[in-house]
């Protein structure tokens, strides 16, 4: 790091913010908002998880090999597939193939452009980059995805006598799906230009915040931020296309007539 | 002479738990240019499942159509529905007003390149502009070009909706109000079969004679039209034909009308299903 201070946190720090999370559940049980299990069980989750994931990446950057960086992305992409069709709500089976293929697509372009174009790393394959920029890419198109998802099989269903009526009068398949894949991608592509709008004024960006708390220089970790967040973006955009395109004909017959259930 | 559309071996099943259900199989129909046929037929018999099955809406359906001699393969899936267009019961108009409901069907891929047979789509300005799916692009472009606002102001004034503007909100329409919106959208796109599903439903009885005046009119200009219909007979129409367990009575010889009797017994069980709402939209 630039020679800044970095305050490290030690076990205590790890207890006292489980124990935050703890009140926070006595006071959601005391008040019966009934999330005070979800809330404990979720932080048990998310503090092994991300144990476990500091202790992945420390352990492939000290490796320092292409192979094993390429396998730890193989693993989040899956589990990326597997978190986006448990979210996704009414949607019909076999989304596994198009979501992978979204995913890898927008990941590939991520890596091309932002990592090898933009920052150019040595080595290329520096885990210390590559493996955090996938994560952000993941975790921001895996909710859009979901959402997206099930927000386009949602409305196919709302619109069924408008999509009948529209093929009737003889609209393609594509014609009578836009609407809800336009209503999709909206509703996708929300949080993501949220915070792209948000980001600065409002909220300091994890990433960013993250730099500057380990010392980097603010400007230089604003840039960096702003690169993530337009790649972000912009590649969400893409994966929730990409999976619109591959999905929308699953609600037609192969003679273009609407079919009621998936 | 070949017949306007032909459909043999027609069937319908729909799926049910354990299995399917037949509503209709193995019918034969024929209809001429210009002849209005009424369908009738209790409650859940499949009326609408006919109509949308000759439409090539409907997944569960299957049968031979012709259409002029041509078989239904040699029409994309789009332009066998822009010659053999199904009006849905439940009328959708979509957009900001009345004339942008009326003019959706120009709107659509099918019609620009011209190539359709219907003599709407003269304009070459538009052709091949629209290969690609467009995400980006609205709904309503040069669509006047097509279809004038004095063309629809017509059709509208013929089918009794005189009082509504055009640039009125869709959803300030009456029910009635509605289902007339939506046969002007269907009949200005003139196909050559139109497959109405109960269009007079919702109407009083003169309203809904203005409907079937302008249908006689259409029928009059070579349009074949096949009317579900519950109301009493009201002379438009040159015969009547009865759906009822899966079978299709007072069949096609000619003009013969089918016997009184079956016109008796159709319209004894239109008026038992009332105005039900049949379920059988599959």
């Amino acid at each position: 790091m630039n020679g800044g201070t970095y305050y490290p946190i030690d076990v205590w720090g790890l207890m006292a913010a489980m124990l935050m999370v703890a009140a926070a559940a006595a006071v959601s049980w005391r008040m019966r908002l009934g999330i005070g299990r979800t809330l404990l069980w979720s932080a048990c989750r998310a503090l092994l998880q991300l144990c476990a994931m500091g202790l992945i990446i420390g352990f492939v950057i000290r490796a320092d090999n292409p192979w094993l960086v390429a396998l730890l992305i193989v693993v989040m992409l899956g589990a990326g597939v597997q978190i986006t069709l448990s979210r996704a709500k009414g949607v019909p089976r076999g989304m596994a193939g198009p979501v992978l293929l979204a995913l890898v697509i927008t990941m590939l372009l991520m890596l091309t452009l932002v990592a090898e174009l933009i920052v150019r790393p040595t080595p290329w394959y520096s885990p210390q980059l590559v493996v955090p920029l996938t994560g952000m890419l993941l975790g921001n198109s895996v909710s859009a995805l979901a959402v997206g998802l099930t927000r386009f099989f949602e409305s196919m269903r709302e619109r069924r006598d408008e999509i009948q009526m529209m093929l009737a009068l003889g609209a393609t398949t594509w014609e009578a799906a836009r609407p809800s894949i336009v209503s999709s991608l909206r509703l996708g592509l929300l949080p993501t230009t949220a915070s792209l709008a948000s980001s600065g004024i409002v909220t300091i960006p994890g990433m960013m915040a993250g730099q500057v708390i380990a010392g980097g220089d603010p400007f230089d970790a604003a840039k960096y931020q702003f690169v993530i967040l337009a790649a972000i973006s912009a590649l969400t955009l893409l994966a929730d296309t990409i999976i619109m395109l591959l999905v929308y004909r699953r609600c037609f017959t192969d003679k273009d007539q609407y079919l009621m259930a998936w | 002479m070949t017949a306007l559309l032909r459909a043999e071996h027609l069937s319908c099943a729909l799926p049910s738990d354990g299995g399917e259900r037949a509503l209709f199989r193995d019918l034969s129909l024929q209809v001429e240019s210009g002849e209005i046929v009424d369908l009738t037929g209790p409650s859940g018999s499949g009326k609408s499942s006919l109509l949308t099955a000759l439409a090539q809406l409907n997944p569960h359906a299957s049968g031979d159509l012709t259409l002029q001699g041509r078989p239904v393969s040699a029409f994309t899936p789009q332009q066998w529905r822009t010659q053999v267009t199904y009006l849905p019961q439940q009328a959708i108009l979509t957009g900001q007003t009345v004339a942008e409901a009326i003019r959706l069907p120009f709107t659509l891929a099918v019609r620009d390149g011209g190539s359709n047979g219907a003599e709407i789509a003269e304009d070459a300005y538009n052709g091949g502009r629209r290969r690609f799916p467009s995400l980006l692009r609205g709904a309503a472009h040069h669509t006047t070009d097509r279809l004038d606002d004095a063309a629809i102001r017509r059709m509208l004034d013929a089918l009794g909706c005189g009082d509504i503007e055009l640039d009125r909100p869709p959803h300030d329409l009456s029910g009635g109000q509605s289902a007339r919106v939506a046969l002007a959208r269907t009949l200005l796109t003139r196909p050559k079969l139109l497959l109405a599903d109960e269009v007079d439903a919702g109407l009083d009885d003169d309203n809904a004679a203005k409907v079937a005046a302008i249908m006689t009119r259409a029928a009059h200009e070579g349009m074949a039209i096949i009317r579900i219909r519950h109301r009493p007979p009201d002379g438009a129409s040159s015969r009547t034909l009865v759906l009822s367990d899966g079978r299709l009575h007072g069949n096609d010889a000619a003009h013969d009308s089918g016997s009184t009797d079956i016109l008796a017994a159709a319209h004894a069980d239109g008026s038992r299903s009332g105005t039900a709402r049949p379920e059988e939209e599959a």
